[in-house]
């Protein structure tokens, strides 16, 4: 291999240097006596006689002395002497060039298909552009690619697009960097694995990096417009979990801030509680992620909600992302590519949500072969299976993932434990099909379902069903655009069948189809422009309660649907104004409606919405409009790049929030209900502002930042003391509107490559509320602690890879504890002690500490093997802290005794096989 | 069940896993502030009783200081006064009487400092009768329901609570007692001897009072109807059906308001304080400070009827075989043999011993005079609680029981 490239060396850089000037004329042969001659001497004196041209490198060749006697004999016998007893070959071609090289003979003939340009090629017909999809391994490299047709009039710019694709499986590389060096220009491969670059015209040599891939280049001759499909080769893993992140420098040269990239692999890193690799448990550990309680995947993201995070799952959202109570993600390890999530500067394209976006994005099945994976542990078992479509032109992925906690229930000693039942699985399936070069279609399917059930009682269930179609179309080499539809759906049920005179079933649907499209426009090398629309249409059924059996006194009771239109409008520009300063401006307008039918009730003005204030009613027709939200989304950034390897980023945002998550508890519950804003609920507003210094060490392979924002929130929903929230026909009597505030500084300290790899991370961090309307009033109106107030957070995610086979994972998480609100004295009413409590999270529990560690050890890496294998084997809480996962308090012979419920307080080992064929 | 159990559940199957619950102290500042509690209820017909104490440390024991000497009064929307008096300390009480039920009524309550307490004016609700109260023997234990209706469909809003009476027995019957015998010669005075027991120690009564919240809505139902409310659950076996037991159950009528009061207190005090719960209210009540509006006043006084009904259930009632009765502190009861000294002479209906000497401590009292082996005469005896009832109940029969 190395050869190669030398060869290449020695063509670039000697090449003709030493060729010999011979009179023209038919082929010659070789006479004479030649004795102990240099062969450099040798090539001249046969150059002079003969209308051969040597190349060589003068540092092979200067050992060989010629010693010979020839008469009229041809070189290639003549050469194949003299080089006998050397390592040198040489090759001979048509043009009478003699290339001289070490170990290998140089091929002096094009591949037969070397012409064969492909039929969507080059923009402007008919194209001389050699360039064609490059093959796998390293001759490409060696290649010149000519790029286009030379234009004159041309501005000396040209546009290169082109996508970069797994050599092996044939999947879109994400985020792989694409870039020339001299001058610095480079981009990264979007979702589709596309890149365009704007380039000088002129010969380039191209770079593809990649965290995971193998470094590969590209010698290009850009002469005009063109476009070059790129095939990598990733690094040997034994699995094929390794896919790509970030360019290595992404951290100080990219224009946003606040967002964190996640692989798989990464991912199946982490140790987790189960041992199953976990997304949303692994998002819980980057800066500025809080989890509202172990053991669950409910998160606050800077301050936030547990409802302000928009989870996507290949552009459709899911509104429920947890399993069995929240222990367990819901989404298949398998089946998942990487996980972004933007806590700041989130793309004009996105909204909908005040906090973040977590954009989870599935892998596409192999293009090559078929294969199957999957892994088996204490709690659950997934199985994946994955294989090509259409000869390569597509690619499938299956998987499927399901639990026997029902089976594990049943071993408990305690009968009304084994007479429950919990038990959940999830599907999922992802297809990609490329119609032409220009023309790609991506499908994908997901439903997952919980259900469980305490002693004999109610029954909960509840499913997510989420699919999106996109339709990739590139228009030309510098627009393209996504038609994106999703659809999901989220419901669950509660039934209760006890008591014949209550028995009765409660049931929530909540429906949402939506359409975008959007479009990415590469107007020159400094400007970069995304605009779309798109539109959400919600449909809600809140509630309906019917009544179980024949003995049943239960009325039935339904909540009016609730209907509701989200549209939005949005145009993004990236302006490079120099290299160092760029700057990213978004507009985003969304526009929101109410829709009938439904009954508005009215109140009395500037009192406390109640039954008892209520004055009459509104009627709304169907698709009516009752209210209607709209205002712009400022998404602002940019970036300084202070040197090569530092920047300054400062970023402002606006989102808005139209759907709000009603729960009274500060853990995610699966009867938490989603409410549309209406006449009496505003939308959530909410502002960020946010800077940022980052810098990079050693080449990149160590990036460090901080950040620090501010951020306030308007209208997001509280609740009124002893607040109704099922069945509530009028639910505006129940809730106020609560302002928030938060700010913090978070510092990352992250390395991705390298045998020692993970991030620290600490983060400062406050998250005020306030409740102040004119009526109802928390804490005097004055601004207290959230539940997600932690003001200190310390957390390491590292790995260490011994070898390849083997390597140690360890987590360290330590943060404040969470504000509690405190019984502070106790007094006698109705013959039992009662308690009276302190102001609203006035106090805090116990800090949480916790720290874990994993091995993974992987089973031999033979190619030829019936199926490829690791183990985990992990233990959670290894000091076995008691950290509090609950703290209550009990009456107990007159005195009021606190206790603190610790979950997983001692060390909890786990053994995973994961396995792929 | 609700979800909160749901949670339980896999908190107990997660205990398995490696959880475990321990003692938590929290930092907090012994509360200085002592507020005013206002318990009871103006009853429109009948007694109105109310006690008036305060609020206590979390960590303090004993029962809650009683606030005596105040001025209280009920007084309706036209102007009218209804004493209430001062019997024992802190608990003021009305005369029986009728208040009529077109008027709203509140509470008035001037403390012996001088400051001024009212509670919101209320309507008056007029609480139906109970239909039934009825007891079902299930898997684990017996189950009583209670079941009401309005035909007016204006209650809505039902609460309980309730009075339970059993009759038990200690573990021996003592047939004699060592007394002081006043002025029965020959005994010099002061001393005390074994005589023939006068006064049942064996058969007594235990009264306990409801702590916990019972109360519903019909609001969801077409029609205001309550059947089968889960009232009590006595897991079996248990020590209240020994032979019969009793249950008074008093059934008062709500708005939705004091509903709503009572629920609030219900999540505050039975679930206090798990941090993933409902975050607890600063619930206070309906009664304000006519000085200090930001002082917190406890309690919620409401205007209603009640209404009472009992029912017995005997233990012959349930099916043969069943275990129905274990009393864990008797069942820990051990009998002591006491030898008698037969060397002193024996006067008539008084024995001299030097077993006496054991009798004098307080802790073992006699039970009867017997055999031991080969012939010997034994006093036998056990540890008060295994022989005086008193120490559990009372040895007067109530004056309900049959």
């Amino acid at each position: 291999m190395a050869n190669f490239y030398r060869i290449i060396l020695l063509l670039g850089l000697l090449g003709g240097r030493l060729v010999s000037h011979g009179q023209q004329g038919p082929p010659a042969t070789i006479s004479g006596n030649f004795q102990q001659l240099p062969f450099a001497e040798f090539a001249r004196q046969v150059a002079a006689t003969t209308p051969y041209r040597f190349y060589f490198n003068p540092t092979e060749v200067d050992s060989v002395r010629v010693t010979l006697q020839a008469t009229a004999q041809p070189l290639n016998v003549v050469l194949r002497q003299v080089l006998q007893a050397t390592p040198l070959q040489f090759a001979i071609d048509a043009e009478h060039h003699v290339y001289i090289t070490t170990g290998v003979p140089i091929d002096t003939q094009l591949p037969a298909d070397f012409f064969q340009v492909p039929a969507a090629e080059a923009p402007t017909p008919p194209s001389p552009a050699l360039a064609r999809r490059a093959g796998v391994g390293s001759p490409a490299a060696s290649k010149v690619y000519e790029i286009g047709q030379a234009q004159p009039s041309s501005s000396g710019k040209a546009t290169l697009s082109g996508r970069v694709r797994d050599a092996k499986s044939g999947e879109p590389v994400v985020g792989a960097s694409v870039y020339i060096e001299s001058p610095n220009i480079g981009a990264s491969t979007d979702q589709f694995g596309s890149y365009t670059l704007t380039l000088p015209v002129g010969r380039h040599q191209l770079f593809v990096r990649g965290l995971g891939l193998k470094n590969t280049t590209r010698l290009l001759a850009v002469q005009g417009n063109g476009k070059l499909d790129l095939d990598v080769e990733e690094d040997i893993t034994p699995l094929k979990e390794v896919v790509i992140e970030a360019e290595k420098d992404r951290n100080v040269t990219s224009l946003q801030m606040g967002v964190q990239k996640l692989d798989i692999k990464t991912i199946k890193q982490v140790p987790t509680v189960f041992g199953e690799a976990d997304i949303l448990r692994v998002i819980l550990t980057l800066p500025g992620v809080k989890s509202v309680g172990e053991g669950n995947t409910g998160m606050s993201v800077r301050g936030g909600g547990t409802d302000q995070n928009l989870v996507l799952f290949n552009d459709a959202t899911i509104y429920n992302p947890a399993h069995l109570f929240g222990f367990f993600s819901a989404f298949n390890p398998d089946m998942l590519k990487s996980v972004e999530l933007y806590k700041s500067t989130v793309p004009a394209r996105y909204g909908g949500r005040l906090s973040s976006v977590l954009d989870i994005a599935t892998r596409e099945g192999n293009r090559k072969q078929l294969s199957a994976s999957g892994g088996i542990g204490l709690l659950t078992s997934r199985l994946t299976l994955e294989g090509p479509l259409a000869k390569g032109k597509g690619s499938f992925l299956v998987g499927g993932r399901t639990s026997y906690s029902d089976w594990l229930l049943k071993q408990l000693p305690s009968k009304s434990l084994s007479s429950s039942a919990a038990s959940f699985y999830d599907l999922s399936a992802h297809i990609s099909y490329d119609f032409s070069d220009r023309n790609s279609l991506y499908a994908t399917g997901y439903y997952s379902r919980d259900r469980f059930r305490l002693a004999t009682d109610t029954v909960y269930a509840y499913s997510n069903v989420a699919g999106s179609l996109k339709w990739k179309h590139v228009i030309t080499n510098k627009l393209y655009g996504v038609l994106t539809g999703t659809f999901s759906r989220y419901q669950y049920s509660l039934a209760s069948e006890r008591n014949p005179t209550t028995a009765s079933q409660l049931g929530y649907n909540l429906n949402q189809g939506g359409l975008q499209a959007d479009f990415t426009y590469f107007l020159n090398s400094k400007h970069t422009i995304d605009f779309g629309v798109s539109s959400l249409l919600y449909q809600i059924a809140p509630g309906r309660l019917t009544p179980l059996g024949e003995n049943s006194l239960v009325v039935p009771d339904a909540l009016s649907t609730e209907r509701a239109l989200e549209s939005a409008l949005y145009v993004a520009d990236r302006f490079d104004i120099s290299p160092r300063f760029s700057v990213a401006a978004g507009l985003r307008y969304s526009l929101y409606n109410a829709l009938g039918p439904r009954d508005v009730l009215t109140y009395q003005p500037g009192v406390s919405r109640s039954e008892g204030t209520v004055t009459g009613s509104t009627s709304y027709g169907s698709g009516q409009v009752m209210a209607t939200y709209q205002g712009p989304e400022y998404r602002l950034s940019g970036k300084y790049a202070v040197s090569d390897n530092s920047s300054v980023k400062l970023s402002f945002n606006r989102m808005r929030q139209y759907i709000h998550q009603l729960t009274n508890t500060t853990v995610v519950s699966p009867t938490d209900s989603w409410k549309l804003s209406d006449t009496y609920i505003r939308p959530q507003v909410g502002d960020q502002v946010s800077l940022g210094y980052y810098r990079n060490f050693k080449a990149n392979t160590i990036e460090t930042s901080v950040e620090g924002y501010y951020k306030v929130m308007h209208d997001f929903l509280d609740y009124k003391g002893g607040a109704t929230l099922l069945l509530n026909h009028h639910l505006e009597t129940d809730v106020v509107n609560a302002q928030g505030k938060a700010y913090g500084v978070e510092l990352l300290v992250r390395k991705s490559t390298g045998k020692l790899n993970g991030w620290l991370s600490y983060t400062y961090s406050r998250s005020l509320v306030q409740v102040s309307t004119g009526t109802d009033v928390i804490n005097n109106g004055a601004y207290y602690p959230s539940n997600f107030d932690k003001p200190h957070d310390v957390t390491l995610v590292s790995n260490y890879r011994f070898s390849r086979r083997f390597s140690v994972s360890a987590n360290f998480n330590y943060s404040t504890g969470r504000p509690i609100t405190l019984p502070l004295a106790k007094y006698t009413l109705n013959n039992a002690v009662r308690v009276y409590y302190s102001d609203r999270n006035a106090y805090r529990v116990p800090d949480y500490y916790r720290m874990d560690l994993a091995f993974n050890i992987e089973g031999n890496h033979k190619v030829q093997k019936l199926a490829h294998s690791s183990w985990t084997v992990a233990v959670y809480n290894l000091t076995g802290r008691h950290n509090p996962y609950s703290v209550y308090f009990q009456s107990q012979n007159g005195q009021i005794k606190g206790y603190q419920l610790s979950i997983f307080a001692q060390p909890i080992p786990t053994v995973t096989y994961n396995f792929r064929f | 069940m609700n979800w909160f159990s749901i949670r339980y559940l896999l908190l107990g199957s997660a205990l398995g896993l490696g959880g475990c619950v321990e003692s938590y102290t929290p930092d907090v500042p012994a509360a200085t502030q002592n507020y005013l509690v206002v318990d009871g209820f103006i009853n429109s017909q009948g007694s109105t009783v109310v006690k008036l104490s305060r609020t206590l440390g979390l960590a303090a024991t004993g029962s809650a200081p009683a606030e005596a000497k105040a001025t209280v009064y009920i007084q309706d929307n036209a102007g009218t006064h209804y004493p209430l008096t001062e019997s024992p300390a802190g608990t003021y009480a009305s005369a029986v009487q009728t208040l009529p039920p077109t008027r709203q009524y509140q509470l008035h309550i001037i403390t012996s400092k001088g400051k001024e307490y009212l509670s919101d004016l209320v309507a008056v609700k007029t609480t139906p009768p109970i239909d039934n109260i009825e007891w079902r023997l299930e898997q684990d234990g017996v189950q009583l329901y209670v079941d009401a209706h309005d035909a007016s469909n204006n209650t809505r809003y039902y609460r309980w609570d309730y009075t339970e009476t059993w009759e038990f027995t200690s573990a021996y019957n003592s047939s004699v007692e060592f007394k002081n015998i006043a002025g029965g010669p020959p005994a010099p005075a002061g001393a005390k001897y074994i005589v023939p027991r006068t006064e049942n120690i064996y058969n007594c009564w235990r009264t306990e009072i409801s702590t916990a919240i019972k109360q519903t809505s019909t609001t969801k139902l077409a029609q205001d109807v309550v059947t089968d409310f889960p009232l009590l659950f006595l897991p079996l076996p248990n020590e209240r059906l020994g032979s019969k037991y009793s249950i008074l159950v008093r059934q008062n009528a709500q708005s939705q308001a004091e509903y709503d009061y009572w629920e609030a207190l219900r999540k505050n005090t039975e679930n206090i304080g798990t941090i993933n719960d409902p975050l607890p209210s600063q619930l206070t009540g309906n009664v304000h400070s006519l000085s200090d509006a930001t002082e917190p006043v406890l309690g919620y006084v409401s205007a209603h009827s009640v209404v009472e009904k009992r029912i017995f259930i005997d233990r012959g009632e349930f099916p043969q075989g069943r275990l129905v009765y274990s009393d864990a502190l008797n069942n820990a009861c051990q009998l002591i043999e006491v030898p008698k000294d037969l060397s002193i002479p024996e006067v008539p209906t008084i024995i001299i011993d030097n077993a006496l000497n054991v009798f004098r401590q307080p802790n073992i009292l006699p039970i009867a005079i017997t055999f031991g082996s080969g012939n010997s005469v034994i006093y036998t005896a056990s540890t008060p609680e295994c022989v005086d009832c008193r120490l559990r109940g009372t040895n007067v029969k109530p004056s309900f029981w049959p």
